[in-house]
């Protein structure tokens, strides 16, 4: 079936409720290329959708998914994995689910390694609950919240994911379709946690980080001679704030995903239908 | 001072170590418990523990008798003391046959009561001499053999299992310990046994706790994935899986918190697994956010608790059954569940078997209600208490590539949530062909597809709460009893009171007492007690929590008042005191 599949079995008939012109529509339709060239289908694939306008992706989409508790969908892709490892997972979800309540899940799903992709769609903004700030929005940045802006610095999700020993760094511009395609494809093709921060600008909270704002100030790696192998390389753009860069920062060539480090490859769904047959040699421990 | 010795019916002994925490009171009780075992005794073991790695008094209790054992009494008849706290805290069980040993040579001066027996034995000169100071505890053990004339060769067999991975020099070193200390009680005091006679028989028992009957449990009824975060009691769990489940292609993860820890394992439910978490105390709190999730989304999922002393932090170390509410009401809205709460250690084993299966026939979250007591409690049982045999194994709805067609909408949506006559919907796991289907915390429709119209939302509602129903009519929901069937007084007690509460039953025998007992393993859907209630003249609810909560819910249910029992000091209810309490309690007026 694989070979034929092409990116719009990955579209349900459920029409998007995002507002007209949002990112998170060049996203996903990034992410369903990215798994039809890659050779998945909607039966094999796994879908794990957080909470916000990015989570409703889930329904927006066709596979196997769930949307679920704002913040945990990286523990629960984890599981879906570690019992899979046949199904091609990807997790979704906005800059709030990752970078604020689950910033302790992001962590260590990226230390971790399970070999999934993880798309956060970053507006820098809350969106569903009409404009708060989020871990993202730049200090001085006035919302109905903070009406003097934050007045922190924005998490670098980047920076966290290298600090936590990230395998695979990269970030996309939802409205350069082709780009971003391509880098969703790479992280889900490497082996271990493919993380993906892609700008998705709100045309309706964020009037700063805008489409323009992106176009008129994105530097594509791919243009920059960049070695995404080369750590202290890509240190230097993780952490360099005077600009945005989209393209594969870092990628870990050694990277050993966790099914392998741990010997996780079984499909834990089939089971005997009674006791394993040496199941006496569990209670016979006790003598 | 042991009140109740003269009860001792089963001809059991009372056996205690005590000391510092990191002295080693645990794998020494433990190895006397498993020598007893060996010589064909049954044993009934409970500790007393502070959550620190060192420091802090410490003491691991055996009960002993040919005949099965399920409680502790107040009642201590062989000590061995380590620290002076040991004997202090145990004062009030000991009684003038007791004998305590101790080590004269140590810093401190024991003060032990004239009418008891002190056995000074230098512990740690003598296990120095055995090889190494750190024997001392061994020494003890051989010393303890010889005032009750039990055989010094059943210690052997445990401590082959207990050192044998440190290789056989060890092993040796520590029989001779045991022998040193056997020697040097037969050559200094003349006690002939204080008048014991530990008979042996040639049964073959197992010696496990709670935990590790769940543990099994889990692993006889399949379980592939498990996700936790250590927390006190229920971490031995964790410990008994990891290693154990691989061997089945099965895999331990250690989550970065409790929230992570249920959402893994609800994502390997996703994906076919049968899964389990467990937690405790403020563990259970965090997971609560996700009960609804599981709800919702039908998926299958084994949540234990392992109940310890609360609220927040509480006494970790310490028992309570104080979660009840919480399991059955956890969470916010509505939450359709079960909540099975295993009352014996061979029912931790049986119950979550069964809690798997309830999961997966009704695709609804199963809680798994133990206890501390439970949890840190050694028992022995004949194996075939736990025949793997007897397993069986149902997977509920689980529809394979066959059998989609028939699930499929006009446009050939699989139909996830199907709205059925007995609530319960197709479960379609990935891979299969052409039901992938997006499940969610969100109402939704039989699609799994958000939802916020009127009739949609009530249908499942409604055939979430029909899966429940439908289980309350098909499955068993019994009690287990105990005692006088047609006694006017009757006693009910979920969870793990029940073996304190058999042997109780001796007690008031022995005082004219009849009761009738009835033990409750099924709080959601449970038993309806309406008629054993409006039988009996007295109701008695026993229960180690201060509230009485399971008390609240019969009462509810029967629309009665019940007298209540409530233990909340963090310790585990005797036999012994629960025969006086109930005795107490039957002489009160009914509460109006």
């Amino acid at each position: 079936m694989s070979s034929d599949v092409r990116f719009t079995d990955f579209k349900s008939d459920k029409q998007p409720t995002w507002c007209p012109g949002c990112g998170d529509f060049g996203t996903m339709n990034g992410m369903m290329k990215a798994l039809a060239n890659t050779g998945n289908d909607p039966d094999n694939t796994f879908v794990v959708a957080g909470i916000g306008c990015s989570g409703k992706i889930g329904t927006y989409m066709h596979s196997y998914a769930l949307h679920g508790v704002h913040g945990r969908a990286l523990p629960v892709g984890t599981g879906v994995k570690m019992a899979r490892p046949d199904i091609e997972v990807m997790v979704a979800g906005g800059d709030g689910d990752g970078y604020s309540i689950g910033a302790g899940h992001f962590v260590h799903a990226v230390r971790r390694n399970v070999d999934m992709t993880y798309v956060v769609m970053d507006n820098r903004i809350y969106g569903l609950t009409k404009g708060q700030a989020s871990p993202t929005s730049r200090s001085d940045f006035e919302t109905s919240t903070t009406p003097e802006g934050p007045k922190q610095p924005p998490v670098n999700p980047l920076a966290l994911a290298l600090a936590s020993g990230a395998s695979f760094i990269a970030q996309s511009f939802s409205s350069d379709a082709m780009r971003h395609a391509e880098i969703i494809e790479e992280a889900i093709e490497h082996d271990g946690f493919g993380f993906v921060n892609v700008f998705s600008p709100c045309v309706t909270f964020n009037d700063v980080d805008t489409y323009d704002y992106f176009r008129d100030n994105l530097v594509d790696l791919q243009d920059e001679d960049h070695d995404p192998n080369d750590y202290e390389a890509a240190k230097g753009v993780i952490l360099d704030s005077d600009k945005e860069y989209q393209g594969v920062m870092y990628q870990n060539e050694n990277s050993v995903p966790y099914h392998e480090e741990h010997g996780v490859t079984e499909d834990m769904s089939e089971i005997p239908d009674g006791a394993p047959d040496d199941a006496m040699d569990l209670v016979r421990e006790f003598y | 001072m042991g009140g109740k010795a003269q009860h001792n019916m089963a001809e059991d002994l009372n056996w205690a170590v005590g000391g510092e925490a990191g002295d080693g009171i645990d794998s020494t009780g433990k190895i006397f418990a498993q020598a007893l075992s060996r010589a064909g005794r049954h044993v009934f073991t409970s500790k007393d523990f502070a959550s620190r790695i060192r420091g802090g008094y410490t003491s691991y209790k055996i009960r002993t008798s040919v005949e099965q054992v399920q409680s502790v009494v107040d009642r201590l008849d062989i000590l061995v003391a380590l620290t002076q706290r040991t004997i202090d805290e145990n004062l009030d069980e000991l009684h003038e046959g007791s004998a305590i040993i101790y080590d004269g040579e140590r810093s401190w001066e024991a003060e032990i009561p004239d009418e008891m027996t002190a056995v000074d034995v230098p512990l740690k000169s003598l296990a120095e001499e055995a090889g190494g100071a750190i024997m001392r505890n061994i020494v003890a053990l051989g010393a303890a053999c010889e005032i009750t004339g039990f055989d010094v060769e059943y210690l052997d067999e445990a401590l082959e299992k207990r050192f044998g991975g440190k290789g056989s020099k060890i092993v040796e070193n520590n029989k001779e310990a045991a022998r040193v200390g056997q020697e040097y009680v037969r050559e200094n005091y003349d006690l002939d046994h204080l008048g014991y006679n530990i008979e042996t028989t040639d049964s073959d028992y197992v010696l496990l706790n709670g935990n590790e009957a769940i543990g099994m449990g889990a692993l006889a009824a399949g379980c592939r994935f498990y996700a936790g975060y250590p927390i006190t009691p229920a971490t031995s769990i964790m410990e008994y899986l990891t290693g154990r489940i691989d061997d089945y292609g099965g895999h331990v993860v250690q989550a970065e918190d409790e929230l992570s820890a249920i959402n893994m394992a609800l994502g390997a439910a996703r994906s076919g697994a049968r899964s389990m978490t467990a937690t405790s105390g403020a563990g259970i709190d965090l997971m609560t956010e996700t009960f609804g999730l599981v709800a919702t989304s039908e998926t299958p999922l084994v949540i234990t608790d392992v109940q310890r002393s609360g609220p927040s932090t509480g006494m970790p170390t310490k028992q309570e059954q104080g979660d009840l509410n919480m399991a059955l009401y956890g969470g916010h809205g509505e939450v359709p569940r079960f909540v099975v709460a295993p009352t014996s250690i061979t029912e931790c084993f049986w119950k979550t078997v069964e809690a798997f299966n309830l999961a997966e026939k009704y695709q609804t979250p199963v809680f798994l209600v133990s206890d501390l007591a439970m949890s840190v409690t050694e028992q022995t049982f004949p194996p075939e208490a736990f025949d793997m045999d007897e397993v069986e194994i149902d997977r509920g709805k689980l529809v394979d590539d066959d059998e989609v067609d028939e699930w499929l909408d006009a446009q050939g949506h699989f139909r996830a949530h199907a709205v059925t006559e007995d609530g319960v919907s197709p479960r379609a796991i990935p891979g299969t062909t052409d039901a992938a289907h997006m499940s969610t915390g969100l109402e939704h429709d039989e699609l799994g597809r958000r939802t916020e119209e009127e009739d949609e939302r009530v249908h499942q509602v409604d055939k979430r709460y029909r899966k429940v129903e439908t289980a309350r009519e098909q499955e068993d929901w019994d009690y287990r009893e105990f005692g006088n069937a047609d006694a006017e007084n009757l006693i009910i007690s979920w969870g793990s009171n029940e073996g304190a509460l058999v042997e109780a039953l001796e007690y008031l025998e022995d005082d004219g007492i009849d009761v009738r007992v009835i033990s409750v393993p099924y709080i959601y859907p449970r038993p309806d007690l309406t008629e054993e209630i409006e039988a009996a003249a007295d109701t008695i609810v026993v229960e180690c929590n201060a509230t009485g909560q399971f008390a609240d819910v019969i009462e509810r249910d029967v629309l009665t008042r019940v007298k209540r029992i409530n233990k909340y000091t963090g310790v585990r209810f005797k036999a012994d005191e629960l025969a006086d309490a109930i005795t107490e309690k039957l002489t009160e007026e009914v509460p109006a």
